[in-house]
């Protein structure tokens, strides 16, 4: 169905409506296609050529999806940072947040003193560049400082240290914490200003009722705010599958140790630009971004179809 | 209070003092310790820097051996001008979306709003070649273009919701006086906008000051760095000098919290009212 | 000549048809008042004399000129809103002045459109003031100093009205009759209160699902509603309503029964035995004692107090309601079963699709 014109625009001469359109519309829309539309579906493009050294490019069609997903030297790191993604990301899942959802619910408890100081200082972390935040907890978890040692030391928990961002078998979930510690600000506001959107009168009713506030929070905040959950898991998984800043400014781009930390972001940068062990591939990077942009895709879709779709949204 | 709710609160606080603690504790031990002598980090790292161990050779190191001030422009004239076409464009698009309804607006808004989920930096590859065929390479003209490109679908979004609680009114009475479109936008709208700056500002300042990806990419040369890859870039060079590590660090952290507890009002407020979908 | 002709115009939003053939013409000077329950389509048909909203169909003509086409701008029109409208961030002058700027108006007659303006309103010390800082009845004012600083050929009032507290309501409603008599100004006014209607208009335009029910001047339509949906808003509390048919026709008379009230004789000619009707009479016009040609008897079941007069709503053999206005201090007791009659000039009879049926002896 054509959509309805407005009358103010019906009224004016048609030249002068057009006028108007490129006026507001023309700046945003040109800079949008052209530096953000536009260059993905030119990466999309480029994918589906291959490039010899000499720097001619082919049509290949699909071949580079096929090298990457079956051809050993490729796959192998392709799918080791696909799966070292999804630990990146279920990381997040389980512990940022929940700690959101449960520092939400403290801060929205009513009568709370100090409660725009605590929100200051648990959102401070966000601000921060990666970079610092990476180096920082390098340095602070480094053993030759000593300073995490010592803190566990002090609380009989000396044992347990090991330079977990140094060892293969902890270095990813060692960054995916930090990431956390760093990014629980956000699930933190967003459910907190969820939790402030319940009317007051449904939790004096539940009061009234005799409900005690651990009660209240599990039966009545929490459906309540699932929709904002729900839609944190989005930006969770988006931001995840988007990630590089913290793995790079920490290990590289080569994401060691031995590949350990090695996600998509940085297969990305690696295979485009190239570094000490290879020579930039422009056309395979352009696939891998074009293999991540379908996983963002699907997730996306997914979360359209089966969550949205479900959740409905509580008329107060 | 009853003695149970006492304790209930007091845990309470207790929890919520730990988590400060965890979330504020680090950036206090490396902003302590950029003020201290070497053996006294290593020494003592959690004490705070006393007469004698007082020490400022990491930051006369850092800006001695590196642009940071460079940087500091750098990153400043990106961000503000980014989030001012940002802005400025976004507000513009908002208001063609949300007052003139023409064949294929619907259509419009949801091709700007794709660009909220799907990360720009897919097209680094693409975006890479066009700047360097236009001679954008390494400028900081190439990083706005993309900031503003990255931050308008955003902005369009929460400028639109605000836009649409405007009173319909105001805008038919302007139009009964006579006013002209365009100048009803910038004269009787736009003022009225301003709560939103907060909120399309904390979505866009943040990632563009922090964002490490596209300075990467698109500068090479040391004079167009951002602070954010200059202060990468230095730690990754003098990564065993310990002073100049701290010094680097704490120059790129206390400016940004300075700023965040001087507007950190505006900005919670801003994140909680855009936030609610 | 005509200030405001209006013909067969009609809009359509999609399947649903919300103005319907409406035709209206008003004289210069003449202050009409669009009246009608919410979704009558008043505040539509207003925004298309403004040009706010298209019409899907017929001529408006403002001051002679066709004006379909043209910007609201354009019109010869000013506008007061609801919600005042003011615009916040500029002070009462500016709010004055801002429009006037693009219409070519030049300073020196600008000032002299805002003094005038404010003498006449009463604006002269909050001139410099932000809407912020004005009580609603200012802000009112201010919206209407807006539009009189234009000059217009027709001056649109929406239900400008409806945000003011009921002691203000009274006395702003007494300025703008008022500034009608000082500004001579054609003016159409849309309000859902027929009081307001009452007391304004030179004529009222009642209007329901988006049609003309009857134009008319306020006695008019109160003394004689063209049917039955004008009968029961115009005037409060609403005419009582009483089901009838038609018994028999004899000498130029229907004898016209129902449940609960005395047959009586209709001097009309244009019925037929076994019509339905309805019969309608105001509670003011209903009086305890048993002369008057209608006669409706009940059992008294409360009365309202409001000082001089009273209102009793009583119950009738078949089981409705209906109420009747008492003046003085003797008002009945509740249980109390009472007789109420009304003469025949006070007496209005509806047919079955609603419309008045004409008498001989009166109007």
């Amino acid at each position: 169905m054509p959509e309805p014109v407005s009358h103010i625009t019906a009224q004016m001469p048609r030249a002068k409506f057009v006028g108007l359109l490129l006026l507001f519309l023309g700046p945003a829309v040109a800079i949008y296609s052209l530096f953000s539309v536009y260059p993905l579906v030119a990466t999309m493009a480029l994918s589906t050529y291959t490039s010899d050294p000499s720097g001619a490019r082919h049509f290949a069609g699909l071949a580079n999806f096929e090298t990457l997903l079956g051809d050993a030297l490729w796959s192998k790191p392709f799918w080791n940072a696909f799966g070292n993604n999804l630990i990146f990301f279920a990381v997040h899942m389980c512990v940022q947040n929940p700690i959101g959802i449960a520092l939400a619910g403290l801060l929205s408890l009513p009568g709370l003193k100090l409660k725009g100081l605590y929100r200051t200082v648990m959102f401070l972390p966000t601000m921060l560049s990666v970079v610092i935040v990476g180096f920082s907890w390098n340095l602070i978890l480094s053993p030759l400082w000593g300073v995490a040692a010592g803190a566990l030391k002090a609380v009989g928990l000396g044992s347990l240290f090991a330079p977990w961002l140094g060892l293969e078998s902890s270095a990813l979930v060692t960054l995916s914490l930090i990431s956390v510690w760093q990014f629980v600000g956000i699930p933190m506001m967003l459910i907190y200003a969820a939790l402030l959107n319940i009317p007051e009168e449904l939790i004096d009713a539940a009061r009234v009722d005799g409900l005690g506030h651990l009660r209240i929070f599990f039966h009545i905040k929490l459906p309540l705010v699932l929709p904002t959950i729900s839609l944190i898991s989005v930006l969770t998984f988006v931001a995840n599958f988007n990630a590089f800043d913290l793995i790079y400014s920490v290990k590289g781009a080569l994401a060691g140790p031995n590949f350990a930390t090695d996600i998509l972001g940085t297969l990305f940068y690696r295979t485009f630009f190239g570094n000490q062990l290879q020579l930039g591939n422009p056309t395979m990077g352009a696939a891998v971004a074009t293999i991540m942009f379908f996983i963002i895709l699907v997730g996306l879709c997914l979360y359209l179809f089966l969550v949205q779709r479900r959740i409905r949204r509580y008329a107060f | 209070m009853k003695v149970e709710q006492r304790a209930g609160r007091f845990a309470v606080h207790l929890v919520l003092i730990a988590y400060c603690a965890l979330a504020v504790g680090p950036i206090l031990l490396v902003v302590m310790n950029s003020f201290k002598a070497r053996n006294a980090i290593f020494g003592a790292p959690l004490a705070p820097p006393d007469a004698a161990t007082f020490s400022l050779v990491g930051y006369e190191k850092v800006l001695r051996a590196s642009n940071i001030l460079t940087y500091y422009s750098n990153s400043l004239i990106v961000t503000l001008v980014s989030m001012a076409l940002v802005l400025l464009f976004g507000a513009m698009a908002a208001w063609a979306l949300t007052e003139y309804r023409f064949r294929g607006s619907t259509a419009l808004a949801l091709f700007l709003s794709i660009g909220i989920m799907v990360p720009i930096r897919l097209g680094s590859v693409a975006i890479l070649n066009m700047m360097r065929s236009a001679g954008l390479n390494d400028t900081l003209t190439a990083l706005i273009l993309v900031y503003v490109a990255q931050g308008l679908p955003m902005s369009i979004f929460i400028l639109s919701e605000f836009m649409q609680q405007i009173p319909k009114d105001l805008r038919d009475a302007a139009r009964c006086d006579g006013v002209p479109e365009t100048r009803i936008f910038f004269e009787v709208v736009a003022p009225l906008l301003r709560p939103a700056i907060a909120t399309v500002a904390v979505f866009t300042v943040v990632p563009i000051w922090n964002d490490l990806w596209f300075p990467l990419i698109l500068t090479s040369s040391d004079s167009t760095h951002t602070v954010t890859l200059g202060v990468q870039q230095f730690l990754g060079q003098y990564i065993t000098d310990w002073n100049s590590v701290l010094a680097a660090l704490s120059m790129a952290i206390l400016p940004v919290v300075v700023i965040y507890v001087i507007l950190s009002r505006q900005l919670i407020a801003g994140l909680t009212s855009g936030a609610v979908k | 000549m005509a200030n405001l002709r209006i013909e067969h115009l009609y809009k359509r939003y999609g399947a649903a048809k919300v103005l319907n053939d409406v035709n209206l013409t008003m004289e210069d000077g003449e202050f009409v008042v669009l009246v009608g329950p919410s979704g009558c389509g008043k505040s539509t048909l207003l925004r298309m004399i403004a040009g706010l909203d298209g019409a899907s169909g017929g001529d408006i003509h403002i001051a002679g000129k066709l004006v379909n086409t043209l910007a609201p701008a354009e019109r010869g029109i000013a506008m007061v809103f609801q919600s005042y409208a003011l615009y916040p961030h500029m002070n009462v002058r500016k709010n004055m002045t801002f429009g006037l700027k693009f219409t070519g108006v030049p300073p020196a007659e600008r000032e002299r459109r805002v003094a005038e303006a404010a003498r006449m309103l009463r604006l002269e010390e909050l001139l410099e003031r932000y809407p912020r800082d004005l009580s609603g009845g200012q802000r009112q004012r201010v919206a209407i100093g807006r539009a009189i600083v234009r000059e217009p050929a027709v001056f649109l009032f929406d239900e400008p009205l409806s945000n003011l507290d009921a002691a203000l309501r009274v006395s702003t409603r007494v300025e703008i009759a008022n500034l009608h008599r000082v500004l001579k100004a054609t003016i159409v006014y849309v309000t859902h209160d027929q009081v307001e209607a009452m007391t304004l208009a030179d004529r009222i335009v009642v209007m329901n699902k988006g049609c003309i029910e009857q134009v008319g001047k306020p006695l008019e339509l109160y003394y004689a509603p063209a049917n039955l949906f004008v009968a029961g808003f115009i005037g409060s509390p609403a005419m009582n309503f009483f089901e009838a048919k038609v018994e028999r026709i004899e000498g130029g008379c229907a004898r016209v029964a129902g449940a609960g009230f005395r047959s009586f004789d209709l001097p009309t000619t244009s019925l037929k035995v076994g019509d339905v009707l309805t019969v309608g009479v105001r509670p003011e016009h209903l009086a305890r004692g048993t002369d008057g040609v209608f006669a409706v008897e009940g059992v008294v079941e409360l009365v309202e107090r409001l000082g001089e007069s009273s209102f009793a709503y009583l119950r009738r053999a078949d089981g409705r309601l209906f109420v009747a206005e008492v003046r003085g201090r003797q008002t009945p007791t509740p249980g109390e079963r009472t007789t109420l009659t009304a003469t025949t000039q006070d007496v209005h009879v509806f047919d079955a699709s609603g419309f008045r049926v004409s008498m001989q002896n009166n109007s």
